[in-house]
C-alpha cells in the first residue's frame, strides 16, 4: 500500500508544490505579493538540466546551481521592484514569468524549445544505481520492486527537504529576521523608523522565494525526467499562489496544508472526469468564502502545536 | 504599408481598450483585479460566434445575446464570488483582498475547464457576411470590420466615460471608488454600484469578445488568458482605475504589437506587452495616469 508507485508519487509532488507555497509565503511575509515562482521554478529546472543532461555535472550540484540562479534572478528582479505595491508587484512579476516563458520557447539550442527538454537525469534512477553497487544495499534492496523503490527514495528525499526549509522558515519566523519581515508587513514605514532596513529585508524575503522556487523547480526536474515551458506558465504560478493562500498565507504550516490538499484534490475527484476541475474551482471559491484568512490560521497553529508539543515536534513538521 | 499597419494596431488597440477598461472599472470600486474577466471574454466571444454560426441569428442579434449572456455571468460572479467575501468586520488575518482576489482565480478556472468541455479545445471559425468587404482609398485598404470595431468600441467608451462622468449613477460610482465608506455615509447604495460596474465590465468583455472573434475570425478557448494577461498588462502600464490609462495604454499596445509582428519577430509578440509595462513601471510606479499620492 504504502509503496504504491502511484501514491509515491502524488506525496512527491505534494512535496514540491508545499516548497513552491513555501516560496509565496516567504515572499509574502514582507507584504510582497509575488506571481514569478513558475518563473524562478523554470530556471531552477532549466539550469539544473542543462548542466546534469549536457555537462554531466551530478545531480546535487545541479539542483544547487538552479537554487542559486532563480536566487540571483530574484535579486535582479527585486531590486528594482521595489518600489512598487500589491496588485503593481503581482502583474510585474507576473510578466517576468510570461517574458521567461517566451525566452525559454525561444531560446531552442538551450531549451529545446517548445518541445521541451527531455532526457534529464532520474533523481530515484540515479540513486538506486549508487545503492545497488554497494554490496550491503544490493543485498537489502534485491528483494524488493526496483520501481516501488525508486518512487519510495524520491519521496523520502523531497520530503526531506521540504520538512527542512519549512524548519528553517518556521525558526526564521521566530528570529530577528522573521520579526524584521512582519514589522514590515504591517507598517513599512513604522519598521523604517524603527531603524529597520526595509529594502535589505524585502529583498532578502523576495530572495528566499526565489530560491525555494527555484530549488522545486530542479527538484521538479528530475523527477519528471522531462520539463517544457509548458510548465511554467501563468497557471501555474497562479496555482502556486492558491495553494500558499488556501493554507493560510500567515503561517509556515498554510503553504504545507494547502499544497497537501490541492495536489490531492484532483485525483480524488478523478471519478468526476471532465467536470473535476470545475469542481475544485468551485471548492477553492467556497473555502474562500468560508475561509478566508486561509485553512491555517494563528489560532489553529497554536493549537496544532499544544497537541503535537509532547511530540516535540516543531511548528513546521507537522504535515 | 505602414498606414495599414497603424490601421491594424488601432484596431487591435481599441479592443485591447475595451477588455482594459472592464479591468479597471472593477479595481476601482473593489481594489481587486477580477482574474476571471478574461474568461468572461472568451465566453462572450464563443456565444456570439455560436449564436451567429449555429443558430443563424442575424450579427446585431448576436452580439445583444453574448453582451446579455456576459453581463448575466458578471451578476452571478458579483453575487456568488465577491459579495460573500465582503464582509463588514470579522477575522481579517492578513490581507483582506488576497481571499478576493483567489476567489476569482476559483471563478477563472471553473469558467476554463467548463469551455473546455462545452466548446472543445480547438479553435472554431466564425465567419461573417461581410468578412472580406474592404475599401481601398489610395494605396490603403481598410476592411469593413475594421471600421465597425473601430465604430463600435469608440462608441463604447465615449458612452462609458461621459456616463461616469456625467451622469448620477457614474458620479456614485467614481465617489465608490474613492472611498466606499464615505459614498455610503452620502447616500450612495454601494451595494447596487459594485454591481453595476461588475455587470457592465463583463458586458463590456463580451463586446470585445465579439469583435475579437470578427477581427480573428477564430474563436478558442486559449483567447481568454492570452487577453486576460494582456489586460492586465494594459491597466498597471495605465495607471489602476483611470478609463484614460486603459484606452492609451491600449491603443499604445496594439501598435506595438502590430508593428512588432510586421517588421520585426512575431515570436515575440505574446512578450511586448510586459516588456513594455516592466520598462514603465520602473520610471513611473503607479502607472502613466496614476496617482502618486498612496
Amino acid at each position: 500500500m504504502f509503496l504504491n508507485p502511484y501514491y509515491l508519487q502524488i506525496g512527491s509532488f505534494i512535496a514540491i508544490n508545499a516548497l513552491l507555497g513555501l516560496g509565496v509565503y516567504v515572499t509574502l511575509s514582507t507584504g510582497q505579493l509575488s506571481l514569478g515562482s513558475a518563473g524562478f521554478m523554470g530556471i531552477g529546472a532549466y539550469t539544473s538540466a542543462i548542466l546534469t543532461a549536457r555537462y554531466n555535472y551530478s545531480i546535487p550540484v545541479g539542483v544547487v546551481f538552479g537554487a542559486l540562479a532563480a536566487a540571483l534572478s530574484g535579486v535582479l528582479i527585486a531590486i528594482p521592484s521595489l518600489r512598487l505595491r500589491g496588485v503593481y508587484l503581482a502583474i510585474v512579476t507576473l510578466g517576468f514569468g510570461e517574458i521567461l516563458r517566451v525566452a525559454f520557447i525561444r531560446l531552442e539550442n538551450l531549451t529545446g524549445g517548445a518541445i521541451g527538454f527531455p532526457g534529464i537525469p532520474k533523481l530515484g534512477g540515479t540513486i538506486l544505481e549508487r545503492l545497488k553497487a554497494s554490496s550491503a544495499g544490493a543485498r537489502i534492496f534485491s528483494s524488493m520492486n526496483g520501481n516501488a523503490l525508486e518512487s519510495l527514495l524520491v519521496f523520502a528525499i523531497l520530503l526531506c527537504i521540504t520538512l527542512m526549509s519549512a524548519a528553517f522558515f518556521a525558526l526564521q519566523a521566530n528570529s530577528r529576521v522573521g520579526r524584521a519581515f512582519s514589522s514590515i508587513e504591517m507598517d513599512e514605514t513604522a519598521a523604517e523608523s524603527m531603524g529597520i532596513n526595509v529594502y535589505y529585508y524585502k529583498v532578502l524575503s523576495f530572495t528566499q522565494g526565489a530560491f525555494v522556487s527555484g530549488l522545486a523547480g530542479a527538484l521538479y526536474g528530475h523527477v519528471a525526467s522531462y520539463v517544457s515551458p509548458a510548465d511554467f506558465t501563468y497557471h501555474r504560478a497562479v496555482e502556486i499562489l492558491v495553494y500558499a493562500i488556501l493554507g493560510g498565507a500567515g503561517q509556515v504550516m498554510g503553504p504545507l496544508v494547502g499544497a497537501s490538499i490541492l495536489t490531492t484534490l484532483p485525483e480524488v475527484l478523478r471519478f468526476m472526469s471532465g467536470y473535476r476541475h470545475v469542481l475544485y474551482g468551485a471548492i477553492i471559491v467556497l473555502s474562500m468564502i468560508y475561509r478566508p484568512q486561509g485553512l491555517i490560521d494563528s489560532e489553529t497553529s497554536d493549537w496544532l502545536r499544544k497537541v503535537f508539543r509532547r511530540k516535540r515536534f516543531i511548528d513546521g513538521g507537522v504535515k | 504599408m505602414l498606414a495599414e499597419q497603424l490601421i491594424n494596431g488601432l484596431t487591435l488597440g481599441s479592443i485591447y481598450a475595451l477588455i482594459a477598461i472592464g479591468y479597471t472599472l472593477v479595481f476601482g470600486v473593489l481594489d481587486i483585479i477580477n482574474m476571471a474577466h478574461g474568461e468572461i471574454f472568451m465566453f462572450g466571444a464563443f456565444a456570439g460566434m455560436l449564436m451567429s454560426m449555429k443558430l443563424g441569428a442575424p450579427l446585431p442579434v448576436a452580439f445583444l445575446g453574448s453582451v446579455a449572456l456576459t453581463a448575466a455571468m458578471g451578476y452571478v460572479l458579483e453575487l456568488l464570488a465577491l459579495r460573500p467575501l465582503r464582509r463588514p468586520s470579522g477575522n481579517m488575518e492578513g490581507n483582506a483582498g488576497l481571499s478576493t482576489l483567489i476567489s476569482t482565480i476559483g471563478v477563472a478556472i471553473i469558467l476554463e475547464n467548463l469551455s473546455l468541455k462545452l466548446f472543445g479545445a480547438e479553435n472554431q471559425p466564425f465567419r461573417t457576411s461581410f468578412g472580406n468587404v474592404k475599401f481601398t482609398i489610395g494605396p490603403v485598404n481598410i476592411y469593413l470590420i475594421q471600421i465597425v470595431i473601430l465604430l463600435a468600441s469608440g462608441v463604447l467608451i465615449c458612452g462609458l466615460a461621459l456616463w461616469l462622468k456625467r451622469s448620477r449613477s457614474g458620479r456614485a460610482l467614481r465617489a465608490t471608488a474613492e472611498s466606499p465608506e464615505t459614498a455610503a455615509l452620502m447616500g450612495v447604495d454601494t451595494k447596487k454600484i459594485i454591481t453595476t460596474a461588475v455587470v457592465t465590465a463583463s458586458a463590456m468583455a463580451g463586446t470585445a469578445g465579439v469583435l475579437v472573434a470578427m477581427s480573428f475570425s477564430n474563436v478558442g478557448t486559449r483567447m481568454g488568458v492570452s487577453m486576460g494577461l494582456k489586460g492586465l498588462a494594459i491597466i498597471v502600464f495605465g495607471g489602476m482605475g483611470s478609463v484614460n490609462g486603459a484606452l492609451v495604454g491600449g491603443i499604445i499596445l496594439g501598435m506595438a504589437e502590430t508593428l512588432v509582428v510586421a517588421y520585426g519577430d512575431s515570436g515575440y509578440r505574446d512578450a511586448i506587452a510586459f516588456v513594455i509595462i516592466i520598462g514603465v513601471l520602473l520610471l513611473k510606479p503607479k502607472g502613466l495616469f496614476g496617482q502618486n499620492a498612496s
